[in-house]
C-alpha cells in the first residue's frame, strides 16, 4: 500500500513538474533593455548569397550596436519540422529563418507563433522597399494564407525555378539552346537519339515535382494560382494545366528524357551530375547559381522553362521575428540591415536574386540576366510559389505520387487522383478555406 | 555487543529478501526517472491519441475518432506489414546466420587458425554495428545508386550489367536492398553474443561427440544449439523489438518510398506527428506500437522463463 502511495506521489510530483514547465513559456516578456546578445537561427548554405547579406548584416548591427549576434545553423528539416515546438518554448531565438507559404510561415503565424511585424514596417518603411508580389509571402491573414494583411516576415532576396544549359553539350551534338517549348523537346529529342539522358531530375526528393509545376505553368494564369494556393475557388482537377503537365512528365519518361531512376535520386545527386557535365539540361532553383558560379567548369546557362506564363518562385524564405523572442526591437533593427541597398547589391553580385538593389552596380552578366529575369515577372505579379505551399502535408505527399508516376506504378490519371485527395484533405486539415 | 551489530549489518545488505529500507533512496531515483521520462509520457500520448491536435494550441478531444481512422487506415496495416519483412531482416536472417557464422568461427576457424584470426573476423562482421546508424545508411546509400553506386559497377565490372537497378528507387527492390542493408547491419550482433555463449561451452562435449562419430551439423544440433539458448533467446527478444521500431535506416535511405514502398510504423507516426501535424494520429499509431512490443515482450519473456526452467 505504501508502494502504491509513493508511486502515486511521484507521479502527481512528475505531472506538476511537467505542467509547470508547459505554463513557463507564457510568461516570457519583452526585454527592452540593450542587452549583451541576440540569438539568430538560419538554415540557408554558408555558400549562398543570401548567407552572405546576413552576415555582413551582423556584423554591421554588432559594429554600431554593440550588441553581438548568436548565429545557430540549423537544417531546414529540423525548422520545418520541430520550428512549432520550439518556438513555444523559452528557447525561441530572437530571429529564425522560415520557410515561406500557408503550409510553413502561415501556420506558424496562425498558431500565434510568430511576432506581427506591422509597427517595424512602418518604423522602417520595409513596405516601400518590398512591394507588390515580393510582400505576397511576407504577410498572411488570420487563418495563415498568405497574401494576407499581416506582416509576419522580411524577405531579403528572391529564388525562382531556372533551366540550366549545359552549352558545351548542346555544341558538342550541334543542338541549338532552347527559347520555345518545343525547341525544348526537339533538343531532348536529338540528346536521346545521341543515347544520353537529356533532363536531370530527381525524384527522391522534389526534382520531378518542380519540373512538373513549371510545365503547370506553360498553361496556367492567375485565377488558377490563385484557386490552388488562396483557396478561391475549388481547384478544377481535370484543366488542361494539370492533365497537360502529367502527360507531358509521364511522355518525357516513356521516351528516356527523364530517366526512370529518378526515384533513386535525391536533389545532391543531380546537382552533383550537372556540375560534373553528366546531363545538358536541369531545371533547379536558383539558390545554386552562385554554387554553379563557382564549381562547374564548362560553359552554362540559364533562363525559366520555355513558354511559361507564371514563374514558379517567389521572395525566398523570409527572416521572422518569434512572438516569444525575448529583443524583439533589436532584432528588427538586426533585419533592417538586411535590405539595405549595398548589401542587396551585394547578393546580386553574389549569385543570388535581390530585392532593392542598385542595378547598375551588377556587374556580372549571367547574374544581371538572372535577376532582370525574375524582376519581369515579379512586377506584372505573374509568380507562382510552389506546388506544396498550400498545406502542410503535401511535400511528401506529392513527391510520394511523382514516384509512383516515374516507376510506372501509378498512370497519370492515377497520380492526379491521388494528388487530389491529398491535396484535399491537407486543405481541410489546415481549416484554412472557408467553405 | 559492537561487533554482533557490525555483523548484522553487513549481512542485511548482502541477503535477497531481506527488509531492510536501506536500498530505498536507490530505488526511488529509479522511479522517479521512470515516471518522468517513461510513464508521463507514455499517459500523455495514450491521452493525445483520443484528440486532435497540431502540436501547439489547443487541444480538442475527438473520443475515438483517431483510432477508427486507424483501423480503416490502409496505410497503417500496410507499414505493419512492411514490419514483418524487417523482423526478417533484422531478427530471423541475422540470427540464422550468426548462429552458423559463430558455431564455424568457434569450432573450426579458432582450431585451425587460432584464435586471433577468429577474433578479427568476428570485429569485422561487429563493424557495422560500430558505425552509428546515419553513417552506415548514408554509406549504403550511396553504395546503391542507381547511376553511379559502387554496387551496379561492381555488376558491370564483373560481367552481370543486366542485373543492375535502382535498387532503392523501384518499388519491386526497394523493400529487399533495404533489408539487405538491415541485415550487412544487424548481423554482427548476433555472432558476439552467440560466440561470447560458446566461450563457456565445454570442449569435452565436442570431443565426445567426436568420439562418437558425429559430423560437424549433428555437434551444431546437439551440443552448440543447447548451450547458447539463453543468448539466442536474448537475442530473439532483443532484436525483434529493435525491428518493430526501425527508423533510422528507413528515413535516411527510403523515406518510406518510393510511393508508400518501405513505410514502417514508426516512420509513419512521424510522418503525422511532425510532418503533417496530425499529433492525436501519430499519438494513437505510436501507441499502437507501443503495445505491439509490450504484448510481444511479455509473452516472449514468459516463454524465455519456460525454456530457462526447463534447461534447469
Amino acid at each position: 500500500m505504501k508502494i502504491i502511495k509513493a508511486i502515486a506521489a511521484l507521479s502527481a510530483a512528475a505531472l506538476s513538474i511537467t505542467a509547470l514547465s508547459a505554463c513557463g513559456g507564457s510568461n516570457a516578456q519583452e526585454d527592452n533593455s540593450k542587452p549583451d546578445s541576440i540569438s539568430f537561427w538560419y538554415y540557408e548554405n554558408p555558400a549562398s548569397a543570401e548567407t552572405a547579406d546576413w552576415r555582413e548584416a551582423v556584423k554591421r548591427f554588432t559594429k554600431d550596436t554593440g550588441i553581438k549576434v548568436k548565429i545557430e545553423t540549423k537544417s531546414f528539416t529540423q525548422i520545418a519540422q520541430n520550428a512549432s515546438q520550439f518556438l513555444n518554448s523559452e528557447q525561441a531565438p530572437d530571429v529564425m529563418e522560415s520557410n515561406r507559404g500557408n503550409g510553413s510561415a502561415g501556420m506558424l503565424s496562425s498558431m500565434g507563433l510568430l511576432s506581427d511585424l506591422g509597427p517595424y514596417v512602418k518604423k522602417y518603411g520595409w513596405d516601400k522597399v518590398i512591394t507588390k508580389a515580393d510582400a505576397n509571402v511576407a504577410k498572411y491573414d488570420d487563418k495563415g494564407v498568405m497574401d494576407g494583411d499581416k506582416w509576419v516576415g522580411l524577405p531579403t532576396y528572391a529564388e525562382f525555378q531556372r533551366v540550366f544549359y549545359n552549352t558545351d553539350l548542346f555544341a558538342k551534338y550541334n543542338i541549338k539552346v532552347p527559347t520555345t517549348m518545343s525547341e525544348f523537346e526537339d533538343a531532348c529529342a536529338k540528346f536521346k537519339a545521341a543515347g544520353i539522358t537529356p533532363i536531370a531530375a530527381d525524384a527522391g526528393e522534389f526534382g520531378v515535382m518542380w519540373l512538373w509545376w513549371s510545365l503547370v505553368n506553360t498553361k496556367t494564369d492567375q485565377k488558377f494560382i490563385d484557386n490552388w494556393q488562396l483557396y478561391k475557388n475549388d481547384v478544377n482537377w481535370k484543366s488542361e494545366p494539370l492533365t497537360y503537365a502529367t502527360n507531358k512528365i509521364n511522355e518525357w519518361l516513356d521516351k528516356g528524357y527523364i530517366s526512370r531512376n529518378a526515384t533513386g535520386l535525391k536533389k545532391e545527386d543531380t546537382n552533383v551530375s550537372f556540375i560534373k557535365g553528366e546531363y545538358p539540361i536541369y531545371q533547379t532553383g536558383t539558390w545554386i547559381e552562385s554554387r554553379f558560379n563557382e564549381q562547374i567548369k564548362f560553359n552554362w546557362d540559364g533562363a525559366a522553362l520555355p513558354g511559361i506564363k507564371m514563374l514558379q518562385g517567389c521572395t525566398g524564405n523570409i527572416l521572422t521575428i518569434p512572438e516569444k523572442a525575448k529583443h524583439k526591437d533589436w532584432a528588427a533593427k538586426l533585419l533592417n540591415y538586411t535590405i539595405s541597398k549595398d548589401l542587396q547589391t551585394e547578393i546580386g553580385n553574389a549569385g543570388g536574386v535581390p530585392l532593392n538593389a542598385d542595378m547598375k552596380k551588377v556587374t556580372n552578366e549571367k547574374n544581371r540576366k538572372m535577376i532582370k529575369e525574375y524582376l519581369n515577372f515579379s512586377k506584372q505579379g505573374k509568380l507562382a510559389y510552389y506546388p506544396d505551399y498550400p498545406a502542410t502535408n503535401l511535400t511528401d505527399a506529392m513527391s510520394s505520387e511523382f514516384q509512383e508516376l516515374v516507376n510506372g506504378t501509378k498512370n497519370p490519371q492515377q497520380t492526379l487522383q491521388a494528388m487530389q485527395k491529398a491535396y484535399t484533405t491537407g486543405v481541410q486539415d489546415m481549416g484554412v478555406k472557408d467553405k | 555487543m559492537s561487533q554482533r551489530k557490525k555483523t548484522k549489518r553487513v549481512s542485511y545488505s548482502r541477503l535477497p529478501g531481506d527488509k531492510s529500507s536501506k536500498f530505498i533512496p536507490y530505488l526511488l531515483l529509479g522511479l522517479i526517472s521512470l515516471t518522468v521520462i517513461i510513464v508521463v509520457p507514455a499517459i500523455w500520448n495514450v491521452v493525445l491519441s483520443f484528440t486532435r491536435w497540431r502540436g501547439v494550441g489547443p487541444v480538442r478531444f475527438i473520443g475515438g475518432s483517431n483510432w477508427a481512422r486507424l483501423f480503416r487506415d490502409e496505410m497503417f496495416w500496410k507499414s505493419f506489414r512492411n514490419s514483418f519483412w524487417i523482423i526478417v531482416a533484422i531478427v530471423i536472417i541475422p540470427t540464422i546466420l550468426g548462429l552458423l557464422i559463430s558455431s564455424l568461427l568457434t569450432d573450426v576457424i579458432q582450431k585451425k587458425f587460432g584464435s586471433k584470426i577468429a577474433s578479427l573476423i568476428r570485429a569485422l562482421y561487429y563493424l557495422p554495428q560500430l558505425l552509428p546508424v546515419a553513417v552506415a545508411s548514408i554509406i549504403m546509400g550511396w553504395i546503391f545508386r542507381p547511376d553511379d553506386g559502387a554496387f551496379n559497377a561492381l555488376l558491370t565490372k564483373i560481367g552481370l550489367a543486366s542485373l543492375q537497378s535502382n535498387w532503392l528507387g523501384s518499388p519491386k527492390s526497394a523493400l529487399p536492398s533495404l533489408m539487405a542493408i538491415l541485415i550487412w547491419i544487424q548481423l554482427g550482433y548476433p555472432i558476439v553474443i552467440f560466440m561470447s555463449g560458446l566461450q563457456r561451452v565445454d570442449p569435452e562435449l565436442y570431443e565426445a561427440a567426436g568420439l562418437d562419430g558425429a559430423n560437424w551439423w549433428q555437434k551444431f544440433r546437439v551440443v552448440t544449439l543447447p548451450s547458447i539458448m539463453p543468448e539466442l533467446l536474448v537475442v530473439i527478444l532483443t532484436a525483434t523489438i529493435g525491428a518493430l521500431k526501425t527508423f533510422g535506416p528507413v528515413y535516411l535511405l527510403t523515406k518510406g518510398g518510393p510511393g508508400t514502398t518501405t513505410i514502417v510504423p514508426s516512420y509513419y507516426s512521424y510522418n503525422q506527428f511532425f510532418q503533417i501535424h496530425q499529433v492525436g494520429y501519430g499519438a494513437a499509431i505510436s501507441t499502437s506500437l507501443t503495445v505491439v512490443i509490450i504484448v510481444f515482450s511479455v509473452v516472449f519473456t514468459i516463454i524465455q522463463g519456460h525454456v530457462e526452467k526447463n534447461m534447469d
